[in-house]
């Protein structure tokens, strides 16, 4: 067989399997937008395209005190404070713990590793009660300021990409004469953009989602975020069979994740043909 | 090290502030009224509830110049999950939203105001409430909880489905009997799927209270033994309630099993696949933005006469309260007819004022032609829904136990003496 | 990985700089997670009055409640089949991406979208698509000409759940394998299609060993995420008030602390998980010594 006609049967397959899969993916999607948009009486049916397409469950929304845009905010500035507190902090120790040789490095690592495994319901409450004796419960202090000292989970995904980084480049470097925090930020940082920028978005998301920490520190709307705000609807919802309002709800939660996504991936594309070019 | 010292004064810290016990401030009973009071109230409730509760709290700033009230609603989950946090802290709210059932939890804890001597001082308060609703806060030594509004359970049923059918609604003289008649003629394939698509009778099949406590009594049956340590449900007559609701669901079929409800969202009746449901006042505003016409009538009787639940949403004042007497004033303000008529037209519940009870303001709701005197036509054959400490972990004990048995994978009787076992060893634990 | 930057005098000070915002965080973390919740652990506390002194008592109860014991059970039983099925399932899209195909980013899109979205909302989709009567995907079997099944019964839960669970993880882990295949040079790739290998040898002897850092990274992460997994199975096994027909660790963990006030118990059970965890974590530290190639 020719290598043009091989290739052409292998994009044959890649792209079937990719649809197929593709259409997994996005089916429960394309079900909550459409629900989004149908009346509640229609709620359970099957169809895509809504018959009686509305807006009304986006109004009930809206329609309560909630104030969203002031919680979409908040939501906002959060997540944002966040991924810069980690992709800082996370960075800079990942460098350390791949690149750089000091005593103590694997025992520090290793017990930074141990810090992921316990599940935040039981944290919580040592947590809240040092921010408590902080006189910071009812700020977004504590949603935030803990981005700023590390995390595991970045430190780890930073790392992982980092040892794969070609040694060669810190002898070239030393041979100019460069410093530690110079090839740190000269070389590694921009290397890494792919890995950042996978990182910025998995913050993003887990700050955006999260429901137990802004409902424990910052309790009162509108002064939280919209998870909280829109957990309030949560039980009626649920079970109250106004799947379409809820669906709204969700929808409008979703948004920005997928903007944030669509603007990270660029950095994505830029990465892989960026280390195309160093080879 | 200087690194493990640091760690181990923390932990120090940490366990102090844990164990310290919350000084209970004993407040003079007058106090200047010029000093700015703030107050926070926390509360579980719907979107719409929050803002008739900013009203009340509006009118009663302006009833009390110097107090403010900060209101913090939630949905149920999240509210249980902040107090317990917040009471664990130090950091309670001073007035929140207490449910009977669970009141002992806290109470027996040492967390909550004794609200007694307040209510000495204000005998008149307490003399248009509802006495059923008072007996689930009354303790050896006084309140520490008053009742907000109330609940009885009763039979909704969904008019347009009976129409249709052509069946005669329910009414006071009916028989569990009855409705297993009427349950079965509703139970319909509207599209000729061979699936069916709507239910005739559907309750919950973990939570008593809109569930299965109404039937046990009504055969004659009881939850638990006054002194709380034998649970009562796998009694003779107990176990007749429980076979008449299993034959419902799996010989007539006219009652989804768990899984069928789950996957219609966890309420047929509000999705509109089941003509009657066994619920409280709370269901009302999700029945009426569904769309159909409903009413309601008295739960049916059983062998041994009419019974239902009755069940309160009520207050509580943290122990740590930097206001003990505001908080109250809030409560008394709350349990005034202004306060308790504006509650009422929410539609959530019943208020516990017999005086506002008893009006238009409940009885004659814009907008609804629900007959509202059912709720309190149904006090007079009322249990109370039980109140214990250890609450949730026992009802846990039973409504996992029972899972099974509604999910169609286990056997009812072997199953309920199992579950009568767990239950009286979580009573056992917590005594 | 014995080579490295050895920091040179003045240097050492920035190293130092660069750890410490971590630094600060392991003290909180530890002490906040680690030593508050083990010693949490020895007592009976119900988070309104103080904690008392239970020994052991908590530990042994791990061993003898049936229904800590079921969770335990259901949460490594998940973990098993869920941890290999999203690292293949995520590695298989990713390697069909990393190639000049048209609509790239519309695919990426797509199938990174349910990994950026509330459990919570998703949920109620799939309770919606699971349901045996009315739901989407017997719906779509029937028309195929497969019997439907009630999916969400104890028999069938299992499956239902690591299908949502792998849905809802391959957009991560797709993203973590693209990055490492980024790092895989093209030319390798062409050296081996002069020298006469074809596409499979390429893949066994080039993508595969090069691939191991994301391997192990997807890996670890993915156990850690299949122990903690709570929203997704919250969500579809949930009987009215807390029940669920498949209790796994953290909804036990939870349902101690928060509504038994038993959060003692709770946090003896944390540490039961924690050490199920970094065992395996260990396992694969030390499989990454073998099997794990850096460049």
């Amino acid at each position: 067989m020719s290598a043009k006609r091989s290739k052409k049967i292998l994009d044959l397959i890649t792209y079937t399997l990719l649809i197929l899969g593709a259409i997994t993916m996005i089916t429960p999607f394309l079900w909550m937008i459409a629900t989004s948009f149908k009346l509640p009486a229609d709620q359970y049916t099957h169809t895509l395209i809504p018959t009686n397409p509305t807006l009304q469950n986006f109004r009930e929304l809206f329609k309560v005190d909630i104030n969203f845009p002031r919680l979409f905010l908040n939501s906002t500035l959060i997540s944002i404070m966040v991924v810069v507190g980690q992709l800082l902090t996370c960075a800079m120790a990942a460098f350390c713990f791949a690149v750089v040789k000091f005593k103590g490095r694997n025992l520090l690592f290793a017990l930074l590793m141990v810090t992921m495994m316990f599940p935040a319901q039981v944290t919580l409450i040592p947590n809240f009660i040092i921010f408590k004796w902080l006189k910071l419960v009812g700020t977004s202090v504590p949603l935030w300021l803990p981005a700023f000292m590390g995390g595991a989970f970045g430190t780890f995904l930073l790392r992982q990409y980092f040892l794969s980084v070609p040694k060669e480049l810190i002898d070239a470097a030393r041979m100019d004469g460069a410093s530690l925090f110079q090839i740190f930020w000269k070389i590694y940082m921009p290397l890494g953009k792919p890995a950042l920028s996978a990182l910025a978005i998995f913050v993003f998301k887990d700050a955006w989602n999260d429901l137990l920490h802004p409902l424990v520190y910052m309790p009162s709307v509108p002064n939280t975020t919209l998870t909280v705000g829109l957990a309030f609807f949560n039980q009626q919802l649920t079970f109250g069979g106004k799947f379409t309002v809820l669906m709204a709800g969700a929808l409008i939660s979703i948004l920005p994740l997928v903007l944030v996504f669509f603007i990270a991936q660029k950095q994505f594309i830029e990465g892989i043909s960026l280390s195309g070019i160093r080879h | 090290m200087k690194r493990t010292l640091i760690m181990v004064l923390l932990v120090l810290v940490l366990a102090f502030t844990a164990c310290t016990a919350p000084a209970a401030p004993v407040q003079a009973p007058e106090q200047a009224s010029t000093e700015k009071v703030k107050l926070t109230f926390s509360a579980w409730g719907a979107p719409e509830e929050l803002a008739v509760w900013k009203e009340i709290v509006n009118d009663f700033q302006a009833k009390y110049p110097n107090i403010t009230v900060n209101v913090e609603v939630g949905d149920w989950d999240a509210y249980w999950d902040k107090i317990k946090t917040q009471l664990a802290a130090n950091t309670a709210p001073d007035i929140f939203a207490m449910d009977a059932p669970l009141y002992l939890d806290y109470q027996t804890r040492g967390v909550l105001l004794n609200l007694q001597p307040f209510v000495d001082a204000n005998p008149d308060m307490m003399k248009d409430i509802y006495p059923q609703t008072l007996e689930a806060y009354k303790t050896a030594d006084g309140y520490y909880g008053l009742p907000r509004d109330f609940n009885t359970i009763v039979l909704f049923y969904n008019k347009d489905m009976f129409d249709k059918a052509k069946v005669a609604y329910p009414t006071v003289d009916w028989t569990w009997d009855d409705l297993r008649e009427a349950a079965k003629k509703l139970t319909l394939d509207t599209n000729g799927d061979g699936k069916i698509d709507q239910y005739g009778y559907t309750f919950d099949q973990w939570d008593m209270e809109p569930g299965w406590s109404e039937a046990l009594w009504s055969y004659g049956g009881e939850i638990v033994n006054a002194e709380r340590t034998k649970t009562l449900i796998g009694e003779p007559q107990a176990r007749e309630a429980w076979q008449m609701l299993y034959d419902m669901v799996f010989k007539d079929k006219s009652c989804p099993d768990a899984n069928q409800v789950a996957e219609l969202g966890g309420d047929p009746f509000t999705a509109g696949r089941a003509a009657m449901n066994a619920m409280g006042h709370w269901a009302v505003p999700g029945y009426v933005g569904a769309g159909f016409q409903f009413d309601a009538a008295p739960m049916p009787k059983g062998p041994a006469g009419h019974a239902t639940s009755v069940n309160s949403a009520g207050f509580v004042v943290a122990k740590t309260t930097k206001y003990p007497k505001e908080s109250f004033e809030f409560i008394k303000y709350v349990l005034s007819p202004d306060a308790q008529g504006k509650l009422a037209k929410l539609g959530f519940a019943v208020p516990v004022l017999k005086s506002v009870a008893e009006s238009d303001t409940f009885l004659k709701q814009e907008g609804s032609t629900l007959i509202q005197q059912v709720f309190l036509d149904s006090l007079e054959f009322a249990h109370m829904k039980p109140v214990f400490r250890g609450y949730d972990e026992w009802a846990a004990a039973v409504g996992d136990g029972l899972a099974p048995v509604w999910n169609g994978e286990a056997e009812l009787n072997a199953t309920l003496d199992e579950v009568v076992k767990a239950a009286d060893a979580v009573l056992a634990k917590v005594k | 990985m014995e080579s490295g930057l050895k920091p040179l005098g003045k240097e050492k000070l920035w190293l130092w700089l660069m750890l410490t915002p971590t630094l600060i965080g392991l003290v909180f973390g530890i002490v906040g997670s680690i030593l508050a919740t083990l010693g949490l652990s020895f007592t009976h506390w119900d988070l309104l009055t103080p904690p008392r002194w239970a020994g052991l008592e908590n530990y042994k109860v791990l061993f003898t409640d049936p229904k800590l014991i079921k969770a335990l059970v259901n949460t490594i039983t998940f973990s098993l089949l869920y941890v290999p099925a999203v690292v293949v399932a995520s590695l298989a899209v990713a390697m069909l991406m990393n190639r000049k195909i048209k609509g790239l980013s519309i695919f990426r899109t797509i199938y990174f979208l349910p990994a950026v979205t509330s459990a919570v909302a998703t949920a109620i989709v799939w309770n919606m698509i699971y349901g045996q009567d009315h739901g989407l995907l017997n719906w779509v079997l029937g028309r195929i000409g497969i019997a439907g099944v009630s999916w969400l019964s104890t028999k069938n839960v299992l499956s239902a759940l690591i299908i949502v669970n792998v849905w809802g993880a391959i957009g991560e882990g797709m993203i973590i394998f693209l990055a490492g295949l980024t790092t895989i040079p093209k030319d390798y790739y062409e050296a081996a299609t002069l020298d006469g290998a074809n596409r499979r040898k390429q893949f066994w002897k080039i993508t595969l060993p090069l691939i191991t850092p994301s391997i192990f990274f997807q890996t670890l992460m993915s156990t850690i995420n299949a122990f903690q997994a709570y929203d997704y199975i919250y969500m579809l096994t949930r009987r009215g008030q807390g029940d669920s027909t498949f209790p796994v660790m953290v909804y036990s963990i939870y349902r101690n602390a928060w509504t038994f006030f038993n959060y003692g118990g709770a946090s003896a059970q944390a540490i039961e998980l924690s050490l199920f965890v970094v065992a395996l974590m260990a396992f694969y530290f030390w499989l990454e010594k073998r099997y794990v190639f850096y460049d």
